[in-house]
């Protein structure tokens, strides 16, 4: 899952964007509306965590130019102004979400996962591919009844996966849900992952689930792999 | 009195007033009416007078006495010296006079009122006058009732008894109604102003159509609501911005602390994050202090300790402050001396807003930093210059107002509230605060306090 973080405050993006990596997720900062609009534009986030309070455009307008060019990612409105007019006015510009500061992180977090959740028409909070179930919020993973240990990483890229079960998933939208820029040596760390995962899910298990689609990527079998 | 309640005050001054003019009135009509009567009754007591004497002249009287007697009134004829010469029936052969009066009126005549003449009931008006006859000189006397009068005074005594105060009494109560209702729309305006709270500060009292006082009292109450409602609106937007400002560090630092709790695992990791979390809370402090000195120098209640103070010493110290810290970033503070100018403020406070127009030197400003004093108009002006890139032309208006900041990017740990402390300073000295870009470059922000 990969996050767009728009706030101007550098502190603040950083220690949102620290806390998002703890999890397991890829975070980029924006820190105006101009830099946000043509970022959101040229990847597909999974969520924007989206501050009002922006020198330049502000975040109103920042949602609204979104909406506008055809950017559907979720957006969650980070903002100290509590009004009930500056909520409406956030949601009405096409917000998914608002959360006021001083926020519990434990919240903004919940709130993504159910961001992701609403985006991808999921309703339980678990994803289950076959026998595979990943828990995003406890960041759990287990096949049948075995609970599986993953990295950070690991789990990232399973969740991209599970998320789009029997979907061809190309290296490039594997690395774009999951790393964000600050990774710089992209070349083959997908397929280095891949195999990590291959490793942990499928060998002790004698079952096949990410399969190679040779030219295009990967896919994740719906059955979970065990046919 | 003035403890009676305006209403009924106005309804008593008015009563007594009517009651002042309907009781001269009623004396008038009936003084008037008892005149009026008393001319009517002498007048016909005269000419029946007339007759009688015509008949005395003619002498036709001694063979009809009859003649005397006429409707309601009665006569004799008496000799000057009191005898009874003739006489109606009714008044009977006693002279209703006496001789001396008899005597009397043989040489002029005269009319009196009787309490008791005989065969008249009541009162009577007795007139006698001289007559001449055949037989010499004779005395008329004639008489007349005065019940009818009487009768009619008291009655119109009764009607205006009656009358008078069962006109006072409902004039009193039209009055009553008239006050309260010229009173209305000021109980009116009452219980608006009875309603009227802090929740809805843009209500006005309600106006009376008529431009009376009344209304320019209601005016001048609406007035004073307006200037109490920008008060609350200002005051209300100042606990805005605080809260919101307060919000930033606090959401900051809580997630900073969460963050370590939740993902620290090494001592170090949770000592960074903790310094981290300290350098927050000294944010905040800060800006709780800010926020403090604001809202009472708002109040009018900074607390000042003036004193004689020496700009020389004041500028020499705020150098040894910030001198050391200035040219670790490789700039320089130049103080300029101040030729022994005094001012009278509060050494600290004052001290404190010079303070910050250098910290905003430094943190925003470039090249050299200059404290310099100068003395004109009744007052000293202490600036503090720096070679930066100076305000934006957009923002200078707007420097000294709270959380409003130069860098729209919020950047650097300001509060936003540093020049609006300094105006506040200022203010509080009754002096003020004034910004503007140098004409070479960078800016150029003074303090002008009265001279000392």
């Amino acid at each position: 899952m990969r996050v767009l973080i728009v706030e101007d405050e550098a502190k603040m993006a950083g220690l949102i964007r620290k806390g998002l990596r703890q999890e397991g997720m890829a975070a980029d900062i924006a820190p105006k509306g101009e830099e946000a609009l043509w970022m959101a534009g040229s990847t597909e986030y999974d969520a924007i965590v989206l501050d009002l309070m922006l020198p330049g455009i502000d975040g109103f307008e920042v949602c609204r130019r979104l909406r506008d060019d055809g950017v559907y990612s979720p957006i969650l409105m980070l903002t100290a102004r509590d009004g009930v007019p500056d909520r409406v006015a956030g949601l009405d510009a096409g917000a998914d979400d608002y959360l006021v500061k001083p926020f519990s992180y434990a919240e903004l977090l919940a709130r993504l996962r159910a961001l992701a959740r609403r985006t991808n028409g999921e309703r339980s909070p678990e994803l289950r591919v076959g026998d595979l179930r990943l828990d995003p919020a406890r960041h759990q993973v287990w096949r049948g009844d075995r609970e599986i240990e993953l990295s950070a990483k690991e789990f990232a890229v399973l969740e991209v996966f599970m998320r789009r079960p029997g979907e061809v998933l190309s290296r490039f939208q594997l690395l774009e849900h999951a790393w964000d820029y600050e990774y710089e040596n992209r070349s083959n760390i997908v397929d280095s992952y891949v195999r990590l995962l291959r490793r942990k899910i499928d060998r002790p298990f004698g079952t096949k689930s990410i399969q190679t689609v040779r030219g295009a990527g990967y896919r994740l079998r719906e059955d979970g792999g065990r046919a | 009195m003035s403890r009676i309640p305006i209403r009924l005050r106005v309804t008593l001054a008015f009563a007594l007033a009517s009651a002042v003019v309907l009781a001269a009135l009623g004396w008038f009509v009936y003084a008037r009416f008892d005149s009026e009567l008393s001319e009517q009754i002498d007048q016909s007591l005269r000419t029946h007078g007339d007759d009688i004497a015509s008949l005395v002249a003619s002498g036709d009287l001694a063979r009809n006495t009859s003649l005397l007697g006429r409707e309601e009134s009665f006569a004799q004829v008496l000799t000057p010296d009191g005898r009874i010469y003739a006489s109606t029936p009714q008044l009977g052969s006693d002279p209703q006079i006496t001789p001396a009066e008899a005597a009397r009126a043989s040489q002029s005549s005269f009319i009196v009122t009787r309490d008791t003449v005989r065969s008249i009931s009541g009162q009577a008006r007795l007139l006698a006058r001289p007559a001449d006859g055949p037989d010499g000189r004779l005395v008329v006397v004639a008489a007349a009732s005065l019940d009818d009068r009487n009768d009619s005074l008291a009655n119109l005594g009764t009607i205006l008894l009656i009358g008078i105060p069962v006109a006072l009494l409902l004039a009193s109560m039209a009055g009553y109604v008239v006050s309260g209702r010229a009173l209305r729309p000021v109980d009116v305006m009452r219980r608006r102003a009875a309603e009227i709270s802090a929740a809805e500060p843009e209500a006005r009292l309600p106006l009376p159509e008529a431009d009376d006082e009344i209304r320019r009292l209601g005016e001048t109450l609406n007035r004073m609501l307006g200037r109490l409602e920008a008060a609350i609106e200002r005051e209300r937007a100042f606990v805005d911005d605080a809260s919101h400002e307060l919000r930033t560090p606090l959401a900051m630092h809580k997630t900073e602390l969460e963050l370590a709790l939740r993902y620290a695992k090494t001592p170090e990791e949770m000592r960074a994050a903790i310094s981290s979390a300290i350098v927050e809370v000294d944010r905040l402090s800060q800006l709780a202090e800010d926020l403090l000195v604001l809202a009472r120098s708002a109040e009018g209640k900074l607390a000042l300790d003036l004193r004689r103070v020496g700009v020389a010493g004041l500028l020499g110290d705020l150098h040894e402050r910030f001198s050391a810290r200035i040219a670790a970033t490789g700039r320089s503070l130049v103080v300029e001396p101040a030729n022994g100018l005094t001012v009278e403020a509060d050494r600290l406070r004052l001290e404190q807003a010079l303070g910050n127009l250098v910290e905003n030197a430094l943190e925003h400003g470039g090249g050299e930093i200059t404290l310099r004093a100068s003395e004109g108009g009744g007052q000293v002006a202490i600036h503090v210059e720096d070679q930066g890139a100076g305000f934006a032309p957009e923002f200078i208006d707007r420097a000294f107002e709270r959380f409003s900041r130069g860098d729209p990017s919020r950047g650097g740990d300001g509060t936003g509230l540093g020049l609006a402390i300094v105006d506040a300073i200022a203010q509080a000295h009754r002096g003020s605060a004034h910004a503007a870009n140098r004409e070479s470059a960078g800016a150029d922000v003074w303090i002008a306090l009265p001279e000392r």
